[in-house]
């Protein structure tokens, strides 16, 4: 089977961000996206105990090339000052292209 | 009436006793805690009684007579709220946007505190007008909204005197900042409006308003006789969570920590006694004073994370949580209690 390379785009962040980001996703037309909650430290300190708002999240999503540098922009400019997040992106394969 | 003796024998009631026990749970560090479908679950609980003894009380006794007190209260926090942003701003040399943050945190109510307060004064014998219930679930956004909209004019009048420095021709990015204002200030009024606790605060008061006293009947057990039961497990919660930030409150300084004492018993005291010149009983006195000594901790930073992101989080959550919780129910309680006996029996 072929499997054809994308972008995958992750985000670990404070559960307050999340709303921010799927806000940015969907501005850039983006609504396929999964989103679980995670635990872990980080430069804010221990994440994902007390209260329900001081979780972390993980959001992934896979999307084309073309989008990525302006969604990771925008992510960049308008929460890396304010909240706890950290991005990354990596390669993966998918069979359908077209649902991206 | 004795104070000390008060708040000794306030500190031993099962309220206080199971918050200490969680905060030593926490400082052992124990694995206990409460399930976090149950943790959630309580303050919609606890909204449900407040709103329905509130809603049944007002059919008791008509509401034509809270419009006043509705205001006052309204009043106070807003003049509180500017008061606070004073004091952190200029005495206390926080940012714009901690000093906002810990103003709002500060002239907001916090729903816990007026649980154990109820719970406190049905432990005392005293009722307290029913009408209170709905001042709780009408000042939850007052304040947030308040400094949000400060908030935002200071931004936007920073980036108008940058833009002035420059050229004069361009006005798009101050139109930016007026309708980014404009669009954050009525997001947070929806969300506010319609976040889970004034819903169910505000649908409990006219369920209760509804159902009056022998619709209650059947529902009693659970949403009276439950209800001290409740706030215990709720408690050990709350101190677990206390317990964790204790060293944080290190971070927090030495202003912050006397602030996080000194104003709310300040409000306090104010609002008992206005409360009482406006005719309110010994325990409503006491139960509006709690309204406006109390601060946000669980409704703050989900508002305010959005609004001012800028803002530290830890300071506003770390005082209002670790210090001023506490204090308010184990010290200030007791203090406000025995004021609103003093002016009221004298």
């Amino acid at each position: 089977m072929k499997l054809y390379t994308i972008k995958l785009l992750t985000i670990t962040c404070e559960i307050l961000a999340q709303k921010n980001i799927i806000e940015i996703l969907k501005k850039h037309e983006i609504t396929g996206y999964t989103t679980y909650e995670v635990d872990g430290n980080g430069a804010r300190g221990l994440r994902g105990h007390g209260l329900k708002t001081e979780k972390n999240v993980k959001v992934e999503v896979i999307m084309r090339e073309e989008k990525l540098q302006d969604v990771v922009e925008e992510i960049s400019r308008t929460l890396f000052a304010n909240f706890a997040v950290v991005l990354y992106v990596s390669d993966v394969g998918v069979v359908r292209t077209e649902k991206f | 009436m004795d104070i000390l003796q008060l708040i000794q024998s306030n500190l031993l009631t099962p309220i206080i006793l199971f918050f200490l026990f969680g905060i030593i749970a926490a400082r052992i560090k124990s694995d206990l805690k409460i399930p976090e479908a149950i943790s959630e679950f309580l303050p919609i609980y606890l909204l449900a009684a407040i709103g329905l003894h509130g809603g049944i009380e007002m059919r008791n006794t008509g509401f034509e007579n809270m419009l006043i007190p509705m205001l006052v209260a309204i009043a106070l926090s807003l003049l509180f709220t500017l008061n606070h942003y004073q004091i952190l701003r200029r005495l206390g040399k926080f940012n714009i946007f901690d000093s906002y943050a810990l103003a709002s945190t500060y002239g907001a109510v916090g729903a816990v505190t007026f649980s154990v307060g109820l719970s406190f004064l049905k432990n005392q014998g005293v009722t307290s007008e029913g009408y209170l219930a709905a001042i709780l679930a009408i000042l939850e956004p007052v304040a947030f909204i308040m400094a949000i909209f400060l908030t935002n004019m200071a931004v936007s009048k920073q980036i108008r005197q940058k833009k002035q420095s420059f050229t004069k021709d361009d006005t798009s990015d101050i139109e930016i900042g007026i309708q980014e204002t404009k669009t954050k200030l009525s997001q947070v009024l929806h969300e506010s409006v319609t976040g889970k606790a004034i819903v169910i605060l505000l649908g409990s008061i006219v369920i209760g308003y509804i159902i009056g006293e022998e619709g209650f009947g059947s529902i009693k057990i659970v949403f009276d006789e439950m209800f001290t039961g409740a706030i215990v497990i709720f408690m050990i919660e709350m101190g677990i969570i206390a317990g964790q930030r204790l060293d944080d409150i290190k971070k927090v300084g030495v202003f912050l920590t006397a602030f996080a004492v000194i104003m709310p018993t300040f409000n306090g005291v104010i609002g008992v006694l206005v409360a009482t010149a406006m005719g309110l009983s010994l325990g409503g006195s006491v139960m509006f004073g709690l309204l406006l000594a109390s601060a946000s901790f669980i409704a703050a930073p989900a508002v305010l994370r959005h609004a001012i992101p800028q803002a530290n989080p830890s300071l506003y959550i770390t005082s209002a949580l670790g210090i001023t919780f506490p204090y308010n129910i184990i010290v200030l309680l007791p203090i406000m209690f025995a004021i609103s006996s003093i002016v009221h029996n004298g």
